[in-house]
């Protein structure tokens, strides 16, 4: 048994919108960082999706490889800023990341 | 000989070269490493430099005196040293513009006494800045002041010797201005350079003339070209100015019933002549070189005596195949150069300041070179640039020597210049005397001594020379024109032969009056702000002050004026031509030959050669002799008389005639003037109203704007999000967009309408009130018909490639006649007749038979009613005020 194409592609929709919402209604810088991960994923998915469509190169696999290098470096220095940020308010939600302010 | 001119071709005499370099690397040296290596390091760094270039100078002299030529061949060694750039000339051609450098008899002359007089000012110089801090500085300069004076003389074209030209009068307001801690010095400089700003634009503009007229730039070409400068231009009315483009009154007062035309050669002439007047301080521009003075005495002897000042005379000598050309213009040069001489000379009888009257001097004897030039006689007005650069250059020395020995007592700038706290200086300062004596009767002209003989000779040829011309409709001076200028020299003479030995007997004889200076001296020298000052000090004025008795110079000063005071004495004998001796203007010739060929001496005149020698010697005897009764048999008292029967008069010659007023008054006014309405206009316009403005928009857009801007990152996720999802609907959603062709709407009738492309996109189109196809094509395109003054509105709908479909109209009317389009869906009106907005007053035509009616035709009835094809009727046809209209549709006009 296949699984239609379009049920991935709705899939990745269903995450990116997830990640998005998250990121947008979320204060937790950590979970703010997971909601990232959640939309390069669903990035990720509908690439691989797509490559599974046309068959014949690999285009869209090797893009996704390029993408999970780069979400991890992002991961990292996210992370690192979470870390300065917390050593320096002794808080992770987002909203209190206002020294510039004023 | 030959193995010579194997070595130093003609064309690539390199030589020159080095007679540039060293001069500039001296500059460079001193200018950045001066200050590190210490005075003596600068002093032989300078030294060397000039003294190296005076020999290599000596070098190339002596190489165009004896280069193996062909008769009378003018002799021109040329050393290229690269392209420059190119312009374009008059047919478009590509003129190249090259750095390029030449040396013949004239440059070889001049560069020598540049180089030779430069040394031994240098040499002075060591001597008489050797305290100033600024020593390093002052070599620098010197030395870059060689070295443009090297590149003015030596450059093979006009563009190469106005950046020498630039270059020396950068290095005058440098040297002016050089301790330009002292506002008033420094105002000097800077009045130098404008003036000189004004006087190079017109060296500019002849520039420009000659790349249009003649094609070129360089001597060669400009000596061989010089014959196109003979057309005549019209110079008004100007350009393209037609009595048809401007309103009645103007056309009537600006174009005259035949244009203006002046010969080209005139206008070049005029322009570069203006150029001589800045840099020669002539009349109306000299009013910068007695200010001059403020600079250190040795570059007043070596800039504003000997060389630089000189140069607007070296440039009419080296372009005397263009003055000659024109009468006019040659009778400007010598009639300013008349009137600069009296007119300075009158100035240098009242100044107290033994400079100033150096200085008026300088002017006055410019004038002079500048009559010798203008009268034709290039080679006797180019000799007195030489000698006078001796005695001149010798006299400010002196002059220097004398204020370096009072300055040493008075410790004052204006006070030890001074001609009234001077007196008796010959027996402190023998040497000085001597030679100061020795330049006075030179510049005097006592029988024998140079300048007796360059005067003299350039007075009488101004006597005896005529300009000729091959063109008769030039305006060429009248017959007296010449024995006036001769007149006003010979006044000028009888001035300059007064002042100098008014200026020689009131410094170095009599008693010294320095040991008290003069109470409130400078009260009478019209300087107001300064009174208040020396007001608390008169006690001390008063009193006999101790300090150091008048002592002669030290011998780096001392060995300059003497050789220059014995070039002074014997250099005359270069060019003696009363007694047949004159090597220089055998030398010269070649360079003047083409001048010389248009000047001709006039009927008689030769006979009057000892006669005027003898007026010559008699006012030197007339002049020095007033001199001497009124300042040293009488002690000063007829002068003091003059003062005080005609108080006004002696004060306005004193503040030298307000001509320095009158330019205040005027050009300086005007440009403070516009310069205050400008500022006003900045003020109040641009600050006020166009910053507020400005600042108000941005106020408020920042006000807005800062309301966006809460810091937290999710608005400017959210933001993000929003504009992604607009640009993406954007993109999806199809788009109708129109371009209508309508070149051939008038004409048949059609309209094409052209939709524009994306991706995926189909098309359908329609015109209003038929339905809509079926199916969407991919045609782009669409043409309808349009009848005359109707408006069509036709529909399209597009569809991407997801399906989605939009629709938008567009109406587009046939306008045959303005204004006459109907609205959408309305009938047009029937063609041809009830024109709606076409002219009622058209005529009414006559019935003519069988005139077709409106309507559509089979092409075989028009072949039965169309005039041409149908038997002409019998009776005569009515004359018919317009063409017979034919109903052919879009043809109404």
């Amino acid at each position: 048994m296949t699984i239609p194409l379009n049920y991935f592609l709705i899939l990745a929709a269903a995450l990116f919108a997830t990640g998005a919402v998250g990121f947008l209604l979320r204060r937790n810088l950590l979970v703010l960082l997971m909601s990232i991960e959640l939309m390069l994923n669903a990035v990720n998915l509908t690439l691989v999706t797509f490559n599974r469509m046309h068959g014949a190169d690999h285009n869209g696999q090797i893009l996704a490889f390029f993408i999970i290098a780069i979400a991890a470096a992002e991961a990292a220095v996210g992370l690192a800023i979470v870390l300065a940020f917390f050593r320096l308010r002794n808080s992770v939600r987002s909203d209190e990341a206002n020294t510039l302010k004023n | 000989m030959e193995l010579f001119s194997t070595q130093f071709p003609a064309n690539d005499f390199a030589v020159i070269g080095l007679v540039l370099a060293l001069p500039l690397i001296g500059a460079f040296v001193n200018g950045v490493f001066g200050r590190r290596l210490g005075n003596d390091g600068v002093r032989t760094m300078a030294l060397s430099a000039c003294g190296g270039s005076f020999l290599l100078s000596l070098f190339c002299f002596l190489a165009v005196a004896f280069y193996p030529q062909q008769d009378g061949e003018h002799v021109r060694l040329v050393w290229k040293a690269w392209e420059w750039f190119s312009v374009d000339g008059q047919l478009r051609q590509a003129i190249p513009i090259e750095v390029a450098f030449s040396v013949d008899a004239l440059s070889g002359t001049m560069m020598l006494v540049v180089t030779g007089v430069g040394f031994l000012i240098h040499l002075y110089s060591t001597g008489y800045m050797a305290k100033d801090p600024g020593f390093y500085r002052f070599f620098a300069y010197l030395n870059l002041f060689i070295f443009s004076m090297l590149v003015l003389i030596l450059g093979d074209n006009l563009a190469v010797l106005f950046v020498g030209w630039e270059g020396v009068g950068l290095c005058s307001y440098l040297l002016i201005g050089f301790w330009y801690d002292d506002e008033k010095k420094a105002a000097a400089g800077k009045k130098a350079f404008i003036t000189n700003r004004i006087g190079d634009l017109g060296l500019l503009i002849a520039m420009a003339m000659l790349i249009y007229y003649v094609g070129t730039l360089d001597w060669k070409g400009l000596e061989s070209g010089s014959a196109a400068l003979m057309t005549s231009r019209t110079v008004w009315p100007l350009g393209n100015l037609s009595s048809t483009a401007l309103p009645q009154f103007l056309a009537e007062w600006l174009t005259p019933e035949s244009p203006i035309r002046i010969q080209a050669a005139t206008l070049v002439g005029m322009a570069l002549f203006v150029g001589c007047v800045g840099k020669s301080a002539q009349i109306p521009l000299y009013v910068w070189l007695p200010d001059a003075m403020a600079g250190p005495t040795p570059v007043s002897a070596l800039i504003h005596a000997a060389t630089m000042v000189t140069a607007g005379v070296y440039l009419v000598a080296r372009c005397s195949f263009i003055f000659v050309l024109s009468p006019a213009t040659m009778a400007l040069v010598a009639g300013t150069g008349a009137f600069t001489a009296l007119l300075a000379a009158t100035i240098a009888f009242t100044q107290n300041d033994l400079k100033k009257v150096l200085a008026y001097s300088t002017v006055s004897q410019l004038g002079f070179m500048f009559i010798g030039v203008g009268v034709g006689a290039f080679a006797a007005g180019f000799f007195h640039v030489i000698t006078h650069a001796f005695f001149k250059g010798c006299l400010f020395l002196c002059a220097g020597s004398v204020i370096h020995a009072m300055h040493a007592r008075i410790h004052d700038d204006d006070a030890s210049q001074d001609m009234r706290n001077m007196g008796g200086l010959r027996k402190y300062m023998p040497t000085t005397h001597w030679t100061f004596l020795v330049s006075c009767l030179a510049i005097a002209g006592a029988p024998l001594l140079s300048g007796f003989w360059s005067k003299d000779e350039l007075l009488f040829k101004a006597f005896k020379n005529q300009i000729t011309t091959t063109n008769s409709s030039l305006w060429v001076p009248p017959e007296w024109f010449g024995q006036a200028i001769y007149a006003v020299g010979v006044i000028a003479a009888l001035g300059t032969a007064f002042y100098m030995f008014r200026a020689y007997f009131m410094t170095f004889h009599g008693d010294f009056r320095g040991w008290k200076i003069i109470k409130r001296w400078k009260a009478s020298a019209h300087e107001h702000h300064h009174e208040e000052h020396h007001e608390e000090h008169d006690e001390e004025h008063d009193a006999p002050r101790e300090g150091p008795v008048p002592h002669e110079s030290p011998r780096s000063m001392t060995i300059p004026l003497m050789v220059l005071a014995t070039l002074a004495i014997f250099a005359g004998f270069l060019y003696a031509e009363p007694l047949h001796i004159a090597p220089l203007e055998h030398f010269w010739k070649p360079v003047f030959a083409r001048a010389d060929a248009l000047v001709v001496a006039r009927e008689g005149a030769h006979a009057m050669m000892w006669p005027l020698l003898g007026v010559g010697v008699a006012i030197f005897a007339a002049g020095a002799g007033a001199a001497y009764w009124v300042y040293v048999l009488q002690g000063g008292e007829p002068a003091k008389r003059f003062v005080t029967s005609f108080p006004r008069l002696h004060a306005l010659i004193y503040d030298k005639w307000r001509i320095d007023e009158l330019y205040e008054l005027t050009v300086i006014g005007l440009i403070d003037a516009m310069g205050e309405t400008a500022a006003q206009f900045d003020r109040w316009v641009v600050d006020g109203i166009i910053a507020k403005l400005t600042a108000i928009v941005v106020t408020i857009g920042g006000t807005i704007l800062r309301a966006l801007h809460t810091g937290r990152v999710q608005v400017y996720a959210a933001s993000m999000v929003l504009g992604t999802a607009a640009i993406g609907w954007f993109v999806l959603s199809p788009h109708a967009e129109v371009d209508i062709d309508t070149s051939s709407l008038r004409v048949s009738g059609n309209a094409t309408f052209t939709a524009a492309p994306g991706h995926g996109y189909k098309y359908r189109w329609y015109d209003e009130g038929t339905d809509p196809p079926e199916t969407f094509t991919t045609e782009a395109s669409y043409t309808t018909q349009i009848r005359g003054c109707e408006t069509k509105r036709v529909h399209l709908e597009v569809q991407n490639a997801l399906g989605t479909t939009t629709r938008e109209s567009f109406d587009q009317c046939r306008e045959i006649v303005p204004n006459c389009c109907k609205e959408v869906g309305e009938e047009p009106p029937k063609l041809p007749t009830g024109l709606p907005g076409a002219t009622p007053a058209l005529p009414k035509l006559p019935e003519i038979p069988n005139m077709p009616k409106p309507g559509r035709y089979d092409a075989g009835v028009l072949q039965q009613i169309l005039p041409g094809n149908r038997p002409a009727p019998k009776r005569d046809r009515p004359k018919a005020p317009a063409k017979p209209r034919v109903p052919n549709k879009g043809d109404v006009r």
